[in-house]
């Protein structure tokens, strides 16, 4: 007599639970387990890999268990067709790909080479350093220090993971010399989207810092105002003056 | 703007979780608990065997054996997973075999049965190698906003190392808000912050800090933030005699006005002593935006000694109080047709008044000065002067001209003029050079001869050499600078930068006879308003590097050629940043 065994099934997956005969995947599939099924290697619970091995009932035989990842075996689209559910599949409408939105459709996972410019006021000092700040840094006014490539433009480059969306300012070194809209009011975040491309280029504009046209009056810590001067030049020589 | 503070600000979901261990990942931002888990949300509460939440992500996942108890009811399942930014829980129960149930909207007493979920909605992280930066028992998360640990174990070599130091308490903001991340502290060399208190409106922090004049200290700093309004305070340094202690307030009421205050007092003293020194000021700012411009008016009250007699001789009482007001108005920067030209007008008036005096001209003391203001600028931000076959092979041309006038009740007015124009141009995706020349003109012009007694024509002798050229100053001055930049940056694991600049100014710059201008805590001069005698040549390099995921270097230094006593700037400015 010839008999015949039908092919077994084998997929490795991590586990959730392990319960009254089920065994649930992170694909959220749950799959019943042979009351006679072998489980080797430490007990079967949340976070553990699985080697499942399936009858052609559906049903799960032999059941290895790691704390190690095991080699990528089957396909867990193979076995969804096995998978237990009291209700019937319902169409969500939330998976239906959305339009418009940014980041929406960038693949997650690449590194983007994002070369963010920004055109800052004439009147910046050659001197000054311009940063940009984020909510990924917590804010810290000094996370991304810029270079000047003209007088009135300065750049950077960042390697940013594709789909990471983060708010962004611009700023002098730190957020009391950050930039203003052109109503002179503080300026809100900019969305930076970060896209799939191999490169991408952001560019802004800042049309003031909230520190300038102060009237000379003095907002900097821990540095005390000087006394009314009547004369534009801060340090004539001394002693002043000198009749000759 | 206090009243605007306490307004509600927007509330972030507060989760608590408690487990036999809860780990923290920060290069990752992934919060990790195992045995015995317990989460607790304003709507269900939920025990389990594995949690994992992805701070960034806004989702988490509670694994094995669950219970979730609601005002629903209770159901046991295998898994749930919440999508706190869609509202979305999804439940895998095992009551009567298997299923699939999504809870919307927070409605936990009517699953949608069957319904399809994300593919990755119960996916877990994988192993992570390398060890938490913090482990605990106990955190509080507010979505998109905080997380704060109880007792916690904190790797100070993370993220390749292992070093715990055990803190009471633990607190890391990632809020959207800006606003707490605003300081009132000056800069510093170096800046190790533990925020040990804190939720989605306010923060408090201990900063251990060195700069190049207070060496090191500790500093304290609370942030509070509203929908509308923030609040910094500070002290710093608290452990040095020397102490500044900042407020500083801000509230937009409207889109279009904002009003922000800084105060500052400064006190000299040992601890909470009396001091032998105190001074106060205070700058208040309101701006109104309009359509095509805005209003600023700016007060400062200046209080140089609060102290009534000087109780030390090294600290002198300076009697001066004066009082500031300046309100100005700035149109837009506006574009000038379909041409390559934005110009810009402002217009403004100040007061100033010191009973105990401001100047004197002509044997006349002036305890109170007005002014006016008009000022107008034109410039050219980017122009295309050449295009080359690759997009960086393209020539850019910059140019901008400001002229200002302001009048004073003081019988003089003083013109600024500035005109600058450069080109710069990319040598490659990573290298950018410019040259940029620029002249400004600053002329201190007084009526009825008085010049000559605010600018007395002498000579001044540096050395006992005596340098007759600056006889010739009567208050109009002329800075010409010429600057060659270059700027190298590698994918923002490096980059560097160097500026060279030749200034040839009128009065001339000679050694050791104007005096040098203050410098900053991190050692750089403030070379702020018409600073005489700059050094003719100056050269400036900075880079900064990448040591690790989670830590850069800044290193900028700058050198004089030997002009006078200046070779190289005071100090290496040195920061340590993320």
């Amino acid at each position: 007599m010839i008999k015949i065994f039908a092919a077994l099934i084998v997929v490795t997956a991590q586990l959730l639970d392990f319960e009254k005969n089920l065994v649930f995947f992170t694909s959220g599939d749950a799959f019943r387990v042979a009351s006679n099924a072998r489980i080797a290697g430490p007990a079967p619970a949340a976070r553990r890999y699985v080697r499942a091995t399936f009858d052609d009932a559906g049903r799960v035989v032999e059941l290895d268990v790691s704390l190690k990842k095991f080699p990528a075996q089957g396909d867990l689209a193979d076995v969804h067709r096995f998978a237990v559910a009291m209700s019937a599949p319902v169409p969500n409408p939330d998976l239906a790909p959305k339009t418009g939105a940014a980041c929406a459709h960038a693949r997650a996972g690449r590194f983007v080479t994002v070369s963010i410019s920004v055109q800052v006021p004439p009147a910046t000092p050659l001197t000054d350093t311009v940063y940009m700040t984020s909510d990924q840094s917590g804010w810290n006014a000094q996370a991304y220090r810029m270079d000047r490539i003209d007088p009135q433009h300065y750049r950077t480059q960042v390697r940013l993971q594709s789909g990471t969306q983060m708010q962004v300012l611009f700023d002098r070194g730190s957020l009391q010399s950050v930039e203003a809209a052109p109503n002179g009011i503080e300026e809100k975040p900019h969305l930076l989207c970060v896209g799939d491309e191999d490169a991408q280029a952001f560019t802004r504009t800042v049309y003031h810092w909230i520190d300038e046209n102060s009237g000379g009056l003095q907002t900097v810590p821990q540095a005390l105002p000087t006394p009314y001067n009547a004369v534009p030049f801060p340090n004539l020589p001394t002693p002043h003056p000198a009749l000759h | 703007m206090l009243a605007l503070l306490c307004t509600a600000a927007s509330q972030a979901a507060i989760l608590h979780v408690k487990a036999t261990h809860v780990s923290f990942f920060y290069d990752r931002f992934l919060v990790e608990a195992d045995g015995g888990v317990r989460i607790e949300t304003p709507q269900f509460a939920a025990t389990g065997d594995a949690f994992s939440m992805d701070l960034k992500l806004n989702r988490f996942v509670l694994a094995g054996h669950v219970r979730l108890e609601s005002p629903s009811g209770i159901e046991e399942g295998a898994a749930l997973s919440d999508f706190l930014d869609f509202d979305r829980l999804y439940f895998l129960p095992v009551a009567e075999g298997a299923d699939r149930w999504t809870f919307l909207n927070g409605d936990l007493a009517h699953p949608v049965k069957g319904r399809d979920m994300p593919g990755d909605a119960f996916a877990l992280p994988d192993p992570i190698d390398t060890p938490p930066y913090l482990e605990t028992n106990a955190a509080v998360i507010g979505a998109r906003s905080f997380i704060r640990f109880g007792p916690s174990r904190v790797n100070m070599a993370a993220p390749s190392g292992s070093g715990y130091v055990t803190l009471p308490s633990y607190y890391i903001n990632f809020s959207s808000d800006q606003h707490l991340g605003q300081n009132s502290l000056a800069g510093a060399t170096f800046d190790a912050t533990y925020a040990f208190a804190g939720n989605g409106q306010s923060i408090s922090a201990l900063h251990a800090r060195y700069d190049t004049i207070d060496k090191t200290y500790l500093a304290f700093e609370q942030h509070l933030s509203g929908k509308h309004a923030y609040a910094v305070f500070s002290v710093n340094p608290v452990t040095r005699p020397s102490k500044f202690w900042n407020l500083l307030l801000s509230g937009t009421p409207s889109p279009n006005f904002q009003i922000r205050s800084f105060t500052q007092l400064h006190t000299f003293g040992s601890g909470l002593s009396e001091p032998s020194e105190s001074s106060l000021f205070t700058t208040v700012q309101a701006t109104q935006g309009f359509s095509g411009s805005f209003a600023r008016l700016t007060a400062q009250f200046s209080n140089f000694s609060l102290l009534p007699v000087a109780s030390d001789p090294s600290h002198p009482v300076i009697p001066n109080h004066p009082f500031q007001l300046e309100l100005t108005a700035q149109q837009f920067d506006r574009r000038i047709g379909l041409s390559p030209l934005y110009e810009q007008i402002q217009y403004g008036f100040g007061y100033v008044h010191d009973a105990y005096g401001l100047q004197t001209l002509g044997g006349t003391p002036y305890t109170t000065i007005w002014n006016h203001e008009l000022g107008l600028q034109l410039y050219v931000p980017s122009f295309k002067l050449t295009t080359g076959p690759r997009f960086y092979d393209s020539t850019f041309l910059t140019a901008s001209v400001q002229k200002q006038r302001t009048w004073y009740s003081t019988p003089h007015y003083v013109d600024v003029a500035s005109s600058s124009l450069g080109l710069s141009r990319a040598f490659s995706a990573h290298l950018n050079a410019f040259a940029n020349y620029s002249v400004q003109n600053t002329a201190d012009v007084y009526a009825h001869g008085l010049g000559s007694q605010v600018y007395v024509p002498f000579v001044p002798l540096a050395g006992g050499v005596p340098y007759p050229g600056y006889a010739a100053f009567n208050g109009t001055a002329t800075f010409r600078t010429l600057a060659l930049g270059a700027a190298y940056s590698n994918n923002g694991f490096f980059s560097a930068s160097l500026l060279a600049r030749k200034h040839d100014d009128f009065p001339k710059s000679v050694p050791d006879i104007f005096p040098d201008p203050p410098l900053d805590v991190l050692g750089r001069e403030l070379l702020t308003g018409n600073y005489l005698g700059q050094p003719p040549y100056d050269i400036t390099a900075a880079f900064r590097a990448r040591i690790d995921p989670h830590l850069s270097i800044d290193v900028e230094r700058s050198y004089y050629f030997h002009f006078g006593h200046r070779g190289w700037s005071p100090e290496f400015v040195i920061q340590l940043g993320p």
